[in-house]
Parts: structure tokens; sequence; C-alpha cells
């Protein structure tokens, strides 16, 4: 066991909620993405090693999504180009930021600060273009933001990013009127999840 | 299943037990339907879409796969329709969009299920154009199979072969989706010791074995039905050659033994047939001390004179036989008729001292077959590590635990295979078995509930020796207490293929042929008057044998493929008899560390060469076939001991088909048994020997010896350093390094790290090694796995230091 003791308490957490442990695969890869900052063959054997399961039997749940990703930069700027956001510009947008990165879609910065990947939908047709970054969702975007999200990623390597913040500083028009604030945020290229320990500060 | 239901197949009303599966029902009467992946030994998975059938419904008729619909009553059904065939063209045209048609190099050619049903079903035309996916071909995803992408056709047989009956998941579906691919874990190999069934079931040229790969076409393979006899679990197989020579052996299904499984030691341990070191010419010790080539004639001269002197000069009782437990019964049977009869010696034996005691092997009452663990609802394990020493038996209790609902209970000094599937798992210390067999019976503390467990019968228990450096006596108190128990049967088990057959052919001091005491005088003297000669009275064990050669009161030994220096668990005593150096001869495949120093060397015929029949752990007896002759000069070993019996004025019978009738008629348990049976009648799944007339009631007598902070559990591994492993070169390579396993908890307070160099120091001997860590050892145990080229006794005191 490579991990640390209070993720190690962590993962047995969550593994705690599911009846077998084997359950527990999906959220303990996140984890194994937090720990190493990406998902590694060590991270895999931990998980394994937690669950009961065989390295290669996480792997092949691990390979079936593409949110589980071996090679990611510091951050991950999803851009989407589904058909909404298509019709209303996500090329432009998604030209843009590759633009400013110097990287196409899939590829990684050469300072390996972030990836960008074109997505399908993400669920904010209403607000189209829409990115995000670390799975917080930006909405309204134009190329210009886009590119400019995409400097700021490069230059000021924040420790977590946060969807209303983002949102208030490179996003546009949205699909509904603000909810609640959401304080919590992601500290790297997987989702913010509570449970996981994945919020904004938290070790 | 349930009550039988009425269904209709292509117009045809057939019954079949409620809840059958379709393809399974049809088939059994007579309709084939095509199939990819489903096996019938494992559940269906629906992947491939190949079997799909016509079954008409309330809505019309719908297409759905018969592998995952079970039959129901009034059911219509029809498999070879238009719109059948149309799917099945469909499904063949998709799974072939990326195959990549290398059939001619591919050695599943000429036996390819995909091969086979594109003919039979296929549209015969694709209309893909499109590039074909691309692999690097083949990998190797172990020591012993190869991958090639590019022909799977992602039918999921293989990982669930691996995932539900061996319980070693190493190869996975991975990328899945548009690139799904077979794979295993980044330096994580396919290392299961189950892998080659893959490659048997795999129905397409996807997964190969080394050892096969590019050796022969199917069609020039001819086959033959045997038993595989590297250990007592007796697996049917099919042996294939070509041009004399043994290539690959198949897995043949019996329901009550193998289920169509093997190991892969079992499957691949035939390339020592044609090792280069395999003795093909008699070898007599010169005057210069070295062993020369001879021929037969000089040989058995020899052996006649030199041991029709020692009878002259010290009597019969000076001479001593050992071995027979890798034989044949026929060649075990004459071996005891050679010594008990025509030199009138009782030392013999065919147990090396590393089995739980020819008594309980051949006596125990109640014995459990492998089939009542299909109906026992608790399965006692207190003996090896079953996937080191019996894989297949591993793998039928694998079956109970997680297939058939069994609670499993686990005695061990270290983690087994079954502990994943186990409903509890008991740790003890190698020396302390008698006070946990004590405190289990009474159920005492943590012990409660699995003493609980053990009244829910029937219960079958698995007994024999954990590690050879723990008394026999406790496999015998532990059969005692599980006899005890509710609706029981008890299984003893020991490893060497015929070990039981050799026992039961007489080939112990105790035991005349068919289970018969030998000290019963009656009995001697039937034998006698069948065999026309006397027959002589019990005489010594293998440690009698072995300190009657070290005290020089045995001057003359026999050894039948054994080799006791590397074999025996009290290695230093045997190597201490063999230095003294009495006339010896040895019949047997190699050299070893027994008969090197031997005076008479003879080449002998083996599995896969001879003729005969083996008698498995259950008292279940299969036929073995020829169908490659020996190498050189070797000859098989009826036809050696018939000559050296002629040389010194006796006889024991001419050839094994004789000896096997005169088995039938001077052994009483194997009365029933024919070779005829075997081979054409109701014995083609073996015969399973009668009990007795020798019966042994097992003692609670195990008592523990005082033992010091560390004890020693001397286990097995499956790849030792056993002669038929090292001799073929892919098994060879698979043999663990020894080392020294350590609790973390007596490491550290020892002060050892894995990695470490230590010394181990048992009750005959040192010998230097790496420390191992294992967190399931039993604390204040070291666990040496045995002949792996480090000796040190098999006292349970020992010492590890720097
Ligand atoms: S390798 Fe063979 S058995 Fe395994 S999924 Fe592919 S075709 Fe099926
Ligand atoms: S389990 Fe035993 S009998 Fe069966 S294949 Fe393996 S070695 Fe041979
Ligand atoms: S199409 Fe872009 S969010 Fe739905
Ligand atoms: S055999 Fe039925 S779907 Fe494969």
């Amino acid at each position: 066991m490579t991990w640390p003791d209070t993720t190690l308490a962590r993962a047995r957490d969550i593994i705690a909620r599911y009846p077998e442990p084997r359950s527990a695969v999906m959220p303990l890869l996140y984890v194994a993405m937090r720990h190493d900052g990406r998902l590694t063959d060590e991270g895999m054997r931990q998980v394994a090693a937690l669950t009961g399961m065989t390295a290669v039997q996480v792997e092949s749940v691990a390979s079936f999504y593409s949110m589980y990703k071996r090679h990611v930069g510091s951050h991950v700027v999803s851009v989407c180009t589904s058909i909404s956001c298509h019709l209303l510009g996500g090329r432009d947008v998604l030209a843009a930021v590759s633009d400013a990165t110097g990287v196409p879609a899939g590829e990684t910065s050469a300072d390996g600060s972030v990836t960008i990947e074109s997505v399908e939908c993400i669920g904010a047709c209403g607000g189209a273009p829409a990115v995000q970054v670390d799975y917080e969702l930006i909405e309204g975007v134009t190329p210009d933001k886009g590119a400019e999200l995409c400097r700021w990623l490069m230059t000021a390597h924040p420790e977590v990013v946060h969807g209303d913040d983002l949102q208030t500083r490179f996003g546009g028009r949205r699909s509904f009127p603000a909810g609640p604030p959401d304080p919590v945020g992601a500290m790297g290229p997987y989702p913010a999840f509570g449970p996981l320990g994945t919020t904004g500060g938290e070790a | 299943m349930s009550d039988p239901i009425k269904l209709t197949v292509d117009g045809r009303e057939v019954t079949a037990p409620g809840g059958q599966l379709l393809i399974k029902a049809a088939e059994e009467h007579g309709t084939y339907i095509p199939r990819f992946c489903w096996h019938p030994r494992m559940k269906p998975v629906g992947m491939c879409r190949m079997c799909l059938v016509e079954v008409e419904g309330p809505r019309g008729k719908v297409l759905v796969t018969s592998c995952t619909t079970p039959v129901a009553e009034g059911m219509v059904v029809h498999t070879k329709s238009d719109v059948v065939k149309k799917a099945q063209e469909g499904v063949l045209e998709f799974l072939l969009v990326n195959h990549p048609l290398d059939c001619p190099v591919c050695d599943k050619g000429g036996e390819c299920p995909l091969q086979d049903q594109t003919l039979s079903h296929g549209p015969g035309e694709s209309r893909f154009v499109e590039e074909k996916r691309h692999f690097e071909k083949p990998i190797a995803i172990s020591e012993l199979v190869m991958l090639d992408r590019e022909r799977c056709i992602l039918c999921a047989r293989c990982t669930r072969f691996s995932d539900e009956i061996s319980g070693d998941p190493l190869i996975e579906f991975i990328d899945r989706g548009n690139h799904t691919q077979i794979n295993t874990f980044p330096d994580e190999p396919f290392a299961s010791y189950f892998s080659g069934n893959t490659v048997q079931i795999c129905p397409v040229g996807a997964l190969t074995a080394t050892p096969y790969r590019f050796r022969a076409r199917p069609w020039d393979l001819e086959a033959v039905e045997s038993t595989c006899p590297q250990c007592s679990v007796g697996c049917r197989v099919s042996v294939q050659a070509s041009q004399n020579q043994v290539l690959r052996l198949i897995g043949v299904d019996v329901d009550a033994t193998n289920q169509g499984w093997l190991c892969d030691k079992g499957r691949f341990a035939f390339e020592h047939l044609r090792a280069p070191a395999r003795l093909s010419t008699p070898l007599v010790r010169g005057a210069d001390g070295e062993l020369h080539e001879a021929g037969w004639g000089e040989a058995l001269d020899l052996i006649a004179s030199r041991i029709g002197a020692v009878i002259a000069e010290r009597g019969p009782a000076a001479v001593a036989g050992l071995g027979g437990a890798r034989s044949t019964n026929e060649e075990a049977y004459a071996f005891g008729k050679l010594l008990r009869g025509v030199l009138g010696t009782g030392n013999l034996d065919a147990s090396l001292g590393d089995d739980p005691g020819a008594a309980l092997l051949a006596g125990v009452p109640h014995r459990a077959t492998i089939d009542d663990l299909e109906r026992a609802k608790t399965i006692l394990v207190w003996g090896p590590d079953l996937k080191e020493e019996l894989p297949v038996l591993h793998l039928r209790v694998r079956r109970a635990a997680t297939a058939l609902g069994a609670d499993v209970v686990v005695v061990h000094p270290r983690a087994t295979g079954l502990d994943r599937d186990a409903a509890h798992v008991v740790r003890y210390r190698p020396g302390e078995g008698a006070a946990t067999l004590q405190r289990l019976a009474a159920g005492e503390g943590d012990l409660a509930a699995v003493r609980a467990a053990l009244d829910t019968g029937p219960v079958v228990a698995i007994v024999g020796r954990t590690g050879l450096a723990e008394s026999a006596d406790l496999a015998d108190a532990v059969a005692a207490f599980a006899l005890t128990l509710a609706d029981a049967k008890v299984m003893p088990v020991a490893r060497r293929g015929n070990v039981l057959g050799a026992i039961d052919m007489g080939v112990h001091p105790h035991l005349l042929p068919g289970r018969v005491a030998a000290s019963d005088a009656a009995a001697r003297a039937a034998l006698a008057a069948a065999w026309g000669c006397a027959v002589a009275v019990p005489g010594r064990d293998t440690s009698g044998i072995l300190s009657g050669m070290a005290d020089g009161s045995i001057a003359a030994v026999l050894l039948l493929g054994c080799d006791p220096v590397a074999d025996h668990p009290d290695r230093k005593a045997a190597a201490a008899a063999f230095d003294k150096a009495p006339f010896l001869v040895s019949l047997d495949l190699f050299l070893n560390e027994s008969n090197r120093t031997a005076d008479v060397v003879l080449p002998v015929d083996t599995f896969t060469e001879v003729e005969g029949t083996m008698t498995n752990l259950e008292g279940r007896v299969q036929k073995s076939n020829r169908i490659v002759p020996g190498v050189g000069a070797s000859r098989p070993v009826v036809e050696i001991l018939e000559d050296l019996a002629a040389r010194l004025g006796g006889s024991i019978g001419a050839g094994a088909a004789a000896i096997a009738k005169e088995i039938a008629l001077v052994a009483p348990a194997y009365a029933a048994v024919s070779w005829e049976a075997l081979d054409w009648g109701r014995g083609r799944d073996g015969i399973v020997v009668a009990e007795g007339p020798f019966t042994h009631t097992p003692e609670r007598r195990a008592t523990d010896p005082s033992v010091g902070a560390l004890t020693l559990h001397l286990g097995r591994v499956l790849y030792d350093g056993g002669t038929m492993i090292t001799a073929g070169p892919s098994l060879a390579r698979l043999a663990p390094e020894p080392a020294a396993h350590l609790h973390p908890d007596d490491a550290s307070r020892l002060g050892f790290a894995a990695g470490d160099r230590v010394t181990v120091t048992g009750n005959a001997g040192s010998a230097a090694m790496a420390v191992a860590i294992d967190p399931t050892l039993a604390r204040g145990t070291v666990y040496l796995p045995f002949n792996l080229g480090a000796s040190i006794g098999n006292g349970l005191e020992v010492k590890v230091e720097k």
C-alpha cells in the first residue's frame, strides 16, 4: 500500500458504504486519480487490493469510462461540440482553446498544465456553448473567453477550480438563473465530489 | 431443474427438464445449434449471438439467444428457418468484420469453430470493405499462453473461465466499446495454474499454448484417451501425437472427475517424454566406477546374479523395493509380485513418507468420491493446499463453494487457494495441530462458529498432510474427528499419481494386492496358491528400508520410478542410506539424485507409451493408453520385471494385459475391474473399487511435540524441482525460487525485511535463501516450499539467522 493513511481511511469509508467492496471500484478510481493526478497502474493496483479484485478487472472498468484518464494535465478543459453547442459556436470555442494552448483536442499542453478535449453533450444545452474545467461547468463561453480561461489556467496554476467563480469570470448567458451557491470546487482532473474528499481545500 | 416439460423444436415434440437452457435441450435431442460463447460448464452470457433461434410468442416469432433462454412448456422453436439462417449469416458477417482470416498460419485451423461455422452457416461473402482493427500479434500473456487479439471474437469464454471456474481473473476485456480487447494488466501476466483450459475452450485461434504452437496441423494428430499421471486426481485426457511424438494433451469432460478441465502441470508435462536427458539404454556401472551403456541381457544378468547372491548369502530380507506410486497398477503389481513372491521379501513400499499413511489412504471407512462434493453442504479441507498439489480437485471444491452453495472450512498454516471462497478459515502453527483439532472439536472460543458449521451435513472432509514437517498422525486424527460429524465422508489425499493404486497392488509391507492385510496367514496362503510361490511375510516400510540401507542390513534395493533422496521429506536420512551404496537397481526415465549411485539403471516406457490402469484418490480405476513408443531401447516395466523374474527362477506374468486379468482374480477390491469395461463399457468414466477388505479406523492419537518460537511449514508448490517438470522446457522455468516466508510480525521481531538473505537451519541442514513476507502465515511459522533446491530436513524446529 503506497497511499497515505488519510487516503486509505477515505477509501475504506467509501468501501463501507457498499455491501460488497468491489462495488466501490468507481469512486475509488477517483481517489486513485486524486492521489496521483491521473490514473496510474499503481493506483489501479491499489484499488484492486482494496476491493479484492485483480488489477486487470479494475482496468477493465477504468478503461471503459473516459473520465478515468491515464494521460492528463493538471486540469482538463472539455469543450462541448454536440448539437446545441455546435449550432451556437462550440467548434469555434474549441479552435480558440486549441490556439491558446497550442494543442489539438485530445492532447495535453507541453507544460502539462491543461488537457483539451471535445466532448458530447454535457447537459447545458440551454447555456450553449458550454465548457467544463475539471467537470466544473461554465455556460455561454465565447471563443475569446475560452482562450482567456486557458491562459489563466496555464499561468495561475489554480489549486482549486470553482464553477460559480469560473462562470462569473469566463461565462455568459446561463440555461437557468443561478441556483444556490455551490461552494465545492475541483482540485484536479476529476469531479469535485464531496464524499470522495475531493472538495476544494480538503486534503 | 424441475419437472419435465414439452416443447417443439423444428416441428418435433421433445421433452426437457424445466429450466434447462434451450441450446442444451435441443442438443440433447439431436439438434445442434451453432455457438461460440456458450460452454456447458460455465454460466451463459449471450455474448456472441450465434445461437439465435426463433421462438413463437404471442406477438409472433422472435429471435432469441438459445443459450440464455430456458425451455418453457409449449414453447415452439425454429432453429433452421429462413429468418434464423439470415440472422446466423449476419452474426458471422459481423464476427468476421475485424477477423484477419489468417487461417493458413493459425494453429486452430482445421479444428476451429469459427472456421467450421462460417462454412456451415456463414454468408460466403462480406460486405465490409473497411480497414480491420490491428494489434501487435501475438503477445505473450504468460510463459505458456500467447494471445492474438486480431483473431479474438470477444466471446468471454476465457475471462469467464478464469473468473468463474479457476478464480484467478488475470485476463479481462479492456478498452471496452469499439476497441474492446482481451488483455492482462501490465506486469501482471496470466500466471494461472489453469491457463491451458482457456486455450482449449477459445473458439478461435486467439489463445495458443507455446508448447504446441506450430507443431502440428490438427488433421495430422492421432489421439487416444488416457489418464493424467501427474497427481492423484486422475483427470481424463486425450493424448494427441504425431510422428511418434506427443504434442498436446486435451481435457476430456468426465462428469465425476475433471469435468473437462486440466491443470497446466498435467496439460504440459509431456515435454519430458522426449527430453534429451531421458534414458534410452540400460546403464551398468563399470569397473571404473562410471555408468556405461549396456545391453538388456547384460544388465538383467548382472541384476539377477547380484540379487541372487545377496539372497543366497543374507536371505531375502536383505532385499527391498521402493516405488510404484508413479507406475500403472499393472507395473506396481508386477513389482510387488517380484519382491514378495519371486524374491521373497516383505520389504517394499510405494509411499515415501510424505502422505497421510497407507492405512488411512487405503482403509478409510466412508470414503468420499469427488462427486460427493456436488452434494456436500459442508466441506472441511485440512490437508495440503489443493491448488498446489491436486489442482483440479481444488476446482471441484471451488465449484462446490461458489456455484453449489457449500460452506468450505479450510484449516492450514497459511493462505490457500481456497481461502477466498471459504466460509471459515482457521490458521494454526505446524506442531499445534492436535491442540487446534481439540479446540475445533470442542468449538472453543473463536472456533465455535466453525464447529457449528460442521454440523450441517452432508460433510466431505478432505484430509491429508498440510506440510511435510507435521506428523502424519494428525491426518489420522482429523479423519477420526471428521467421521464423528453428521453424514460425513472422508477423502484422504496424497499427491503422487498412483500412490493409492500402488498400495492397492500390494506395494506396501502390510498390504497384499486388493487391500488385504499381509499379516493374515490365510490370505497369504491364498495368494501363494494363485501365484504358485510362497508369499513373504510383512517386512519393512520406507523408513525401515532407509535405516536398513544405512546400517547395512539391506544389501540390495530396487527402485521403481522413485527418487527418495529428492522426494523423501527426510532427505538427509535418504541421502545417508543411499551413500551406503547397497546394490542398487533403478527403473526410471532419468538419472536423478537417488540413482546416480546405482549399479544398474534401466530405461522404462511410461505414460503414453504403455497400457494399464491407474487408481485415483477416490479409488477410481481408469485406463491409461499407449499412443507412442518409448525412446531408444526403453522397455515396458512389466516386461523388464518378467525377464528379471525368469532369470531368478520365477514368473510374474506375461504382459500388462495378462497381469490386469490376474489382478481382478486375486485382488478382491478390484474384482469388478477389467480393461474391456474401462475401454468400452460401463467403465468409461472409471470404476470406483469396492472398499475393504482391509479397513482402518482412524484414531485420535496425535499429540503436539514441544516446539520453539519458530516452527517449519514445509509445503509443496505445483511447479517444483521434480524431474518431470525440470526436464520439460515450458514448465521448468515456472518453478519459483526457494524463500523463507515469515509473518510480518515475526520478520520485524527478528529484524528481517523482504529480500534479506538469511540462513535457515532445520533438523537436517541449513540453506541460504531470501526472506519473503507473508501476512497470511500463522505467527511463529517459517514457510519453506519443499523440493525447490533448498533442503533443511523436515523437523518442526527451525532457526532463521542473518
Ligand atoms: S481470446 Fe478466445 S476465448 Fe477469449 S474472448 Fe477471445 S475468442 Fe473468446
Ligand atoms: S489435477 Fe492432477 S490429474 Fe488433473 S491434470 Fe492436474 S496433475 Fe493431472
Ligand atoms: S450540446 Fe453542449 S451541452 Fe448539450
Ligand atoms: S452461444 Fe448464445 S450468444 Fe453466444
